[in-house]
Formats: structure tokens, sequence, C-alpha cells
């Protein structure tokens, strides 16, 4: 199973790229869908208001006919043993460093493999990395702001779809192979 | 570039959304601080195919990926990139969001968190 923590910008696209994989897949996400997430995430304006995950799970229901496994609990150290139980890949789209570390921690304490998406403000540079050679970015430089508009959907949806080649690339020969992405293009690391 | 030595690396710089390669390899060990001189010279002067001249380029607050030669990468890569910090910074929903920092809202709803 694939847990995926984080349904907004990168998750909720990232669920519907890995929609045709032979495998179950769980969300985890507390936020709700506020007008402006429409702007930039898989979420419509029928979901605003709903929680993220249950209205990803009608989307992806009413679009494919996929179900996901929902949590729309916060994830916290409380709880992790619990949401992550059963996962064989899990997936970091977090939006803060401290969740991303307490996910970090503990797919390392259980030797799971994880895969890590991860955007810069000004959609200029995009990360899908796995566990062993990510770093958490503590600080953050000046830059513009982000989420005025939807102006950076396509680079939002184009480090996501690196992130399900990632997974595909996994999931078919255990393949752990990240991209670097820019607006231009894209490394394999 | 086809002929970088184990104890050399391919250099990727990603600038104001801009990627390229320094058209040399560089040692793998280079210290992070002569890897940012040697970027920041290299776009200041237009020397990075693919990344255009910039004359002010800052890489102080760049971070430098290490990663070795891979089966589908056979050469060691040094990425020189821009920090991400988190997910998309948001407004009063990010309690790290960059703009705290710069001290404006981003989406118009007048938080500053």
């Amino acid at each position: 199973m694939i847990v995926i923590v984080g349904v907004g910008a990168l998750g909720s696209h990232l669920v519907q790229f890995i929609r045709n994989e032979k495998v179950d897949i769980k969300v985890i996400d507390f936020d709700r869908v506020e007008q402006k997430n429409v702007m930039s995430q898989f979420h419509g304006k029928p979901g605003v208001g709903k929680n993220k995950v249950a209205a990803l799970q009608q989307t992806m229901d009413f679009l494919f006919k996929r179900q996901l496994a929902v949590v729309s609990n916060k994830l916290v150290a409380e709880n992790i043993d619990a949401l992550m139980k059963g996962a064989t890949l899990v997936v970091d789209c977090l939006d803060n460093g401290a969740s991303r570390k307490l996910v970090q921690d503990y797919v390392r304490k259980h030797g799971l493999p994880c895969l890590h998406g991860a955007l810069a403000p000004g959609g200029e540079f995009g990360r899908s990395i796995w566990d062993a050679q990510f770093v958490i970015d503590s600080e953050v430089g000046a830059g513009a702001a982000t989420c005025e508009d939807g102006e950076f959907l396509p680079f939002i949806a184009l480090t996501a779809a690196y992130m399900a080649r990632s997974i595909q690339l996994f999931l078919k020969d255990g393949k752990k192979i990240g991209f670097s992405i820019s607006p231009v293009g894209a490394v394999a690391i | 570039m086809n002929d970088i030595k184990d104890t050399e690396a391919r250099v990727n710089v990603t600038f104001s959304g801009a990627n390229g390669d320094l058209p040399d390899p560089v040692m793998f060990q280079a210290t992070d601080g002569d890897i940012r001189a040697w970027v920041t010279e290299a776009v200041r002067t237009g020397g990075v195919p693919g990344i255009p001249a910039a004359p002010n380029a800052d890489f102080s607050d760049f971070v430098i990926d290490r990663f070795t030669a891979t089966e589908a990468r056979p050469w060691n890569l040094l990425a020189v990139r821009p920090k991400t910090p988190f997910g998309f910074a948001t407004c009063d929903h990010c309690t790290e969001c960059f703009l705290k920092r710069v001290g404006r809202s981003c989406c118009g709803c007048g938080s500053k968190r």
C-alpha cells in the first residue's frame, strides 16, 4: 500500500497520476479545501469546504472509479504507527518541515522506502527524491509569492508527474530514481 | 562532458527557472564554497548553456546536493539548486512561510503568519 501524506499541491496531483498502479492508495491530510486551492491543486469547486482527503476520494471515484483509503487526521508522533500501518511505500507531499522530519524519522526507523516531493517558491524548481538523498531544507530564501493565482499549476503538475514516474519505476522493479525538475527539464538523480 | 572521471562530477545549475550544466566537470570533493564561487562566476558571465547571463546572480542561499553515480546516471552529480523549503508557500496555513520573512501575505487574505 502506498501511503501519501499531504494531498495539497503535489499530493493531489500525484494521486491522479498514479491511479493506474495496481496497488492500494491511502491518503492522509487534515486540511480542508479552500477556494484558492482550486487554482493550483487537483481539487475542484465542489470540494471547497470539505476535507481534502474526502474531496479527493469523491473526485477519484467520480472520474475514475478509483478507490482511496482516507485519513483526515493530522499526522503526529502519537498516531503515526497506526496511520502508517500496512505501508510498503510512503510518499511525503507535506508542506512543513516538522511533519517531514516526523515522516523521515519514521521511515528510517522502520526501513520503509520513502519518496519526498518538494517545490521551491516561485515555481522554479522541484524535487522528486528518495529518502536516502533527502535533506530537509530548513530555511527559505526570498522569492515571489506562489499562491496568488494558478500561475504555477503546470509546474506543480509537472513535478507531481515526475514523482509518479519515480513511483512507477519503483513499483516495476524496485529502482529508486529521483528527479531534479526545473521548468525547462529534469535531471535523473 | 562525456568523459567524467570517478573523482569528478557534472555540475547542474538551476537558477531563476532555467537549468544548465557547467561546461566542464569539477572535482566531486570540491567544497560548497568553491562550487558556489564557480557557479556564480559562470552564471554572471553567461557561461552556463541554458541559463541567460545574470550579472547579479547570487547563490549564497542555494543548496548543493551531491549525488554519486548510479546505473541510471553513470556520473557523479553536483546539483546547485534553490531551497525547496516545504510544499508551496502559503499564507495562514504555513507557519514557516517565506512570506512571513518578507513581510507580506500571499493570497490577499491579509495574514502574515
